[in-house]
């Protein structure tokens, strides 16, 4: 327990010293920052239409079996194979198993962070099967062994000079300079012949559409239709949560996730996907296999944590959040970083293990401000670390802390008689009535100083002005 | 069933026995419903007329395409070729095997129609626009090839000034009432293919096409603002 | 529990029948560290019509235990709290996160008690952030005052978005005399103090408080305003040790005109 906090802590502790991420992270979210700003002042109403597209996603969400048949009977009547996990290895076994019946060699994905979810990179490399990131930023974590920091923007830590060495010694043509253009140009030269030989292509997707069984995804590299189009397999990895009513109920989350992601109006390629090839189409696979992943879904709707369920994967909670964009993705330490990381990570990992997650947030709420679908983040994070707290997690030295004060702060007059002679202790340290250093305080002093405490306390002033007025 | 699929059911019907369980026709309307709350809240058309809307849309900063308008389908032949010298590209292209533009005597302008999609030229037509995005529909069938709007460098599509609605709604309402088969495959292409990935720079041509000429046909001035969604 | 002790009333016997009384709730660190709010307080509210009450039961309002996730103990603080203050028209508290935590948080975790979900919310709604009650419940929009000073106000978090207190503090320090206000960058950006995520997370939050300190010295203000003290003593604290010359104060002492004494951690 203590071992994986201080991991978070040391993590988070290297990337606040990290100047070259600190100025990374900044690049990328305050230009989000802003161009969200714009796009939803533009709207008529924002708050009008989140709270619709709050509306829908709960209606889903209460009527989640419903759609989930309703679902399932359209995508196979459109000729799709429609296949459920319980669990992300379920999952991950199923895909490679599609893969391995469709005798693939190489396998092209689009982003989805699902597939990261359920570790689907892994499973295929551990089955041998080579799998092409196709989206850049993906392209270029994957080239770098590492993992996304960001779900928009998943190189977001990376700098074009980082690029362009890590392209130069793994792209067959080098790019010919650090130029942004040349490094686009070197991984669309790299990335289009393997869109065109994979065997199977592999996506996420940002909505099911139950009326007819379809599957949206959205880009704006148009990545999912080169990685979907050209393989004989399609198979598509999708939580159960990301089921709408329509095409229509789409729409409406769809001006809110883009605009609430980069600032956009829409993506450049917006595409719904139903069923295989037909027998008159000019293009498109032979198969269309659509796994449908509950890992831990299912017990977020029973755990009162069904409101995270509505979720669209926008980011827009990371770009605002203080926390993260001092420490950023990779900190987190799970798929998903920042405020809805800290809410899904102890649902996937286990709370015991991330318990630290939850707390490493100010509670500041301006991540519930900006989440188009109207997630109340900190009050969802206050009860996983009541939940923390109820299951034992908590270090045993917070949980004294804590009890030892509550039994003060429950008896007023002990409360005002220990007060007292603390704020004595206490005053012992300052100097210029600041204290810089103290000892106990020394989380407090390591950055700043510490005011002191007044001479006499409000209650005790109080009371002799009462007296000196005679009443 | 699958031992899977059954667990996941059982665990949301349990997950949820508190709720009081509406049949399908109640739970249908009740969707419906949410969708008309919404009507009010759409995104504003700055121009009443939906032509003129996407036309501003299209040729403004936000899609990054270039839009050219001509008043007939006629003119097309000399559009595309205006558009290729002006970008110094000579008259090599690749036809969406649509009726409307196979039809066309582009071998008596001087036009190679060849096969060569991969990084090269296509002209296409578009089933719809969407006035506000500024996107342009495609739906997938014998005569288009879903790869014809993501592997040319450069993407030239033609859209009827008849096929524009106004929103995002609107579309699926109207390729609805046009009685549209529902295509195995539906795109909307906003602009050309672009990323910002790398330094949060915005880079056309980072899979799909560099580039995205629209041609919009106003084939009938009488429909024209007169777009009836009911 | 502590039986309620007899309330000690400060207003001057301003008997007015139509004077709504007021339980003052001056919060842990106002009574620990800066006392003179809590005067202020009750110079503001008295000026306003009001008689004021402190209740001497009190002692703080829990948020250490709340956002430790130790529900209980906060229940136990939240339902004391209730029983010494309910019996007043209002209850003002001096600061958006205390005002916060019992006006929006205390209905939410009694909720699942039966004997105490409908108490605790009749209770929260007569519970008011101290400016926001004297503008939007009291209709005030002018005060007697004079600062002479360019002031920065910091937004702090739960004032601002869980009781939408943004333009009432500034509405009135525009009335006070001599004093110019200058907005800084990033104003609702959060200072990174979180209560005890600042012992938690030592360096995270300083690596919070340091950009707000920089944008209040981009801002050229020579003083900074706030209505939480938790969050001025954080960034007050992070001024002197960067040595900065920003004095920072309670925004209610500029208000009631009790701004000529020492700022934050000047030595008393
Ligand atoms: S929690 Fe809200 S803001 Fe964050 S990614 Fe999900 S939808 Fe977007």
């Amino acid at each position: 327990m203590t071992a994986i906090e201080s991991t978070f802590k040391k993590r988070a502790q290297a990337a606040v010293a990290n100047k070259t991420l600190k100025a990374a992270i900044e690049r990328t979210a305050s230009t989000a920052e802003k161009k969200r700003a714009i796009a939803i002042a533009e709207l008529p109403d924002f708050s009008n239409m989140r709270s619709c597209a709050k509306r829908i996603k709960d209606h889903v969400i209460a009527n989640l079996d419903h759609y989930l048949e309703t679902f399932e009977r359209n995508a196979v009547a459109s000729g799709a194979k429609v296949h459920w996990a319980r669990t992300a290895e379920e999952a991950s076994h199923i895909a490679v198993d599609i893969c391995k019946m469709a005798k693939a060699k190489r396998v092209t994905r689009s982003k989805s962070m699902l597939g990261e979810e359920i570790g689907l990179p892994h499973a295929l490399e551990l089955a041998g099967i080579e799998c092409v990131e196709t989206d850049l930023a993906e392209h270029i974590v994957q080239l770098a062994g590492e993992r996304p920091s960001h779900i928009v923007w998943p190189a977001m830590h990376k700098s074009r000079e980082e690029i362009f060495s890590l392209f130069k010694s793994k792209h067959e043509k080098p790019p010919v300079s650090e130029e942004i253009a040349d490094l686009v140009l070197s991984a669309r030269r790299d990335l289009r012949q393997k869109f065109l030989t994979a065997d199977v292509g592999i996506s996420g997707a940002n909505f099911l559409i139950a009326d007819t069984g379809a599957v949206c995804v959205v880009t704006n590299e148009g990545n999912a239709e080169l990685t979907t189009t050209p393989p004989k397999v399609h198979i598509v990895t999708a939580g159960i949560e990301k089921l709408v009513p329509s095409i229509e109920h789409a729409f409406v989350l769809l001006r809110l996730l883009v605009r609430s992601a980069t600032g956009a109006d829409i993506t450049q390629y917006t595409t719904f996907h139903c069923g295989p090839k037909r027998p008159n189409d000019a293009d498109g696979p032979e198969e269309f296999h659509i796994i449908l992943v509950d890992n831990g879904r299912t017990q977020m709707l029973a755990d009162g944590m069904e409101e995270m369920l509505r979720c669209i994967r926008c980011g827009a909670c990371m770009n605002h959040c203080v926390v993260y964009r001092q420490v950023g993705g990779h900190a987190y330490g799970g798929t998903y970083p920042g405020p809805m990381g800290a809410v899904l990570t102890p649902v996937f990992d286990g709370l015991k293990q991330s318990r630290d997650l939850p707390h490493a947030c100010t509670l500041n709420g301006r991540c519930a401000e900006v989440c188009p679908v109207g997630i109340p983040l900190p009050t969802l994070l206050r009860q996983l670390r009541s939940r923390s707290w109820r299951s034992g997690y908590e270090p045993w030295l917070t949980k004294a802390n804590v009890s030892v004060w509550a039994q003060f702060a429950k008896r007023p007059k002990l409360y005002h008689a220990v007060s007292k002679i603390a704020s004595k202790v206490i005053r012992l340290f300052q100097k210029n009535g600041r204290i810089r250093w103290m000892p106990l305080a020394g989380n407090w002093t390591r950055h700043r100083d510490l005011p002191a405490p007044a001479s006499r306390s409000f209650m005790q002033l109080q009371r002799s002005r009462h007296k000196e007025n005679g009443s | 069933m699958s031992l899977a699929r059954k667990q996941i059911m059982g665990n949301i019907s349990v997950a949820l026995a508190h709720r009081e369980k509406a049949d399908e026709h109640s739970i249908d309307q009740e969707a419906v419903k949410l969708l008309t709350s919404f009507e009010p809240e759409l995104p504003g058309l700055s121009i009443a007329d939906v032509v003129e809307a996407f036309y501003t849309r299209t040729s403004g900063p936000k899609v990054g395409a270039s839009i050219t308008r001509i008043s007939s389908m006629e003119e097309l032949i000399d559009t595309v070729a205006g558009v290729l010298s002006e970008k110094g590209l000579v008259n090599k292209i690749a036809l969406q095997p649509d009726r409307a533009l196979v039809d066309l005597d582009w071998g008596q302008s001087g036009f190679q129609l060849g096969k060569e999609v991969d990084d090269g030229v296509v002209v296409g037509i578009a089933r719809w626009g969407i006035a506000e995005t500024g996107s342009l529909v495609f739906h997938s069938a014998s005569d288009m090839p879903v790869l014809f709007n993501f592997l040319p460098s450069f993407h030239i599509v033609a859209v009827r000034a008849s096929t524009i609605v106004p929103y995002l709604e609107s579309y699926a309402n109207a390729a609805n009432i046009a009685g549209d088969p529902t295509p195995r495959n539906v795109c909307l292409v906003t602009g050309a293919s672009g990323t910002t990935d790398i330094e949060g720079v915005l880079v056309t041509g980072a899979h799909g096409p560099r580039e995205l000429h629209i041609i919009l046909i106003d084939d009938t001035n009488q429909i024209v603002g007169t777009y009836d969604e009911n | 529990m502590m039986p309620d002790q007899k309330p000690e009333q400060f207003s001057k016997a301003k008997n007015s029948p139509s004077s709504p009384r007021i339980g003052l709730f001056v919060t842990c660190l106002v009574d620990l560290f800066r006392p003179n709010v809590g005067f202020a307080a009750i110079k503001l509210l008295e000026d306003a019509g009001c008689e004021v009450f402190i209740p001497k039961s009190q002692t703080c309002c829990g948020q250490p235990a709340l956002n430790s996730g130790d529900v209980e103990n906060t229940k136990t603080i939240a339902r004391q709290v209730i029983e010494h203050f309910e019996s007043y028209d209002y209850v003002i508290v001096p600061s958006g996160s205390c005002g916060g935590t019992i006006r929006t948080h205390y209905p939410e975790i009694l909720a699942d008690d039966p004997e105490w979900t409908e108490r605790a919310a009749v209770f929260s709604s007569k519970v008011f952030e101290l400016i926001s009650f004297l503008t939007d419940i009291r209709g005030i929009s002018t005060v007697q005052a004079r600062c002479e000073a360019t002031a920065t106000y910091h937004d702090s978090c739960s004032g601002l978005r869980e009781l939408g207190i943004k333009q009432q503090p500034r509405r009135l320090l525009f009335s006070v005399e001599g004093l110019t206000l200058r907005e800084m960058d990033k104003a609702e950006n959060c200072c990174g103090f979180g209560g005890t995520f600042s012992i938690k997370y030592p360096d995270i939050s300083n690596a919070i408080v340091s950009e707000k300190t920089e944008a209040i010295k981009e801002s050229g203000a020579d003083l900074l305003l706030g209505g939480d003290l938790g969050c001025l003593m954080n960034i007050a604290g992070k001024q002197s040790r960067q040595g900065q010359k920003v004095r920072a104060m309670h925004v209610a002492e500029i208000l009631a005109n009790m701004s000529d004494g020492l700022a934050i951690g000047e030595e008393d």
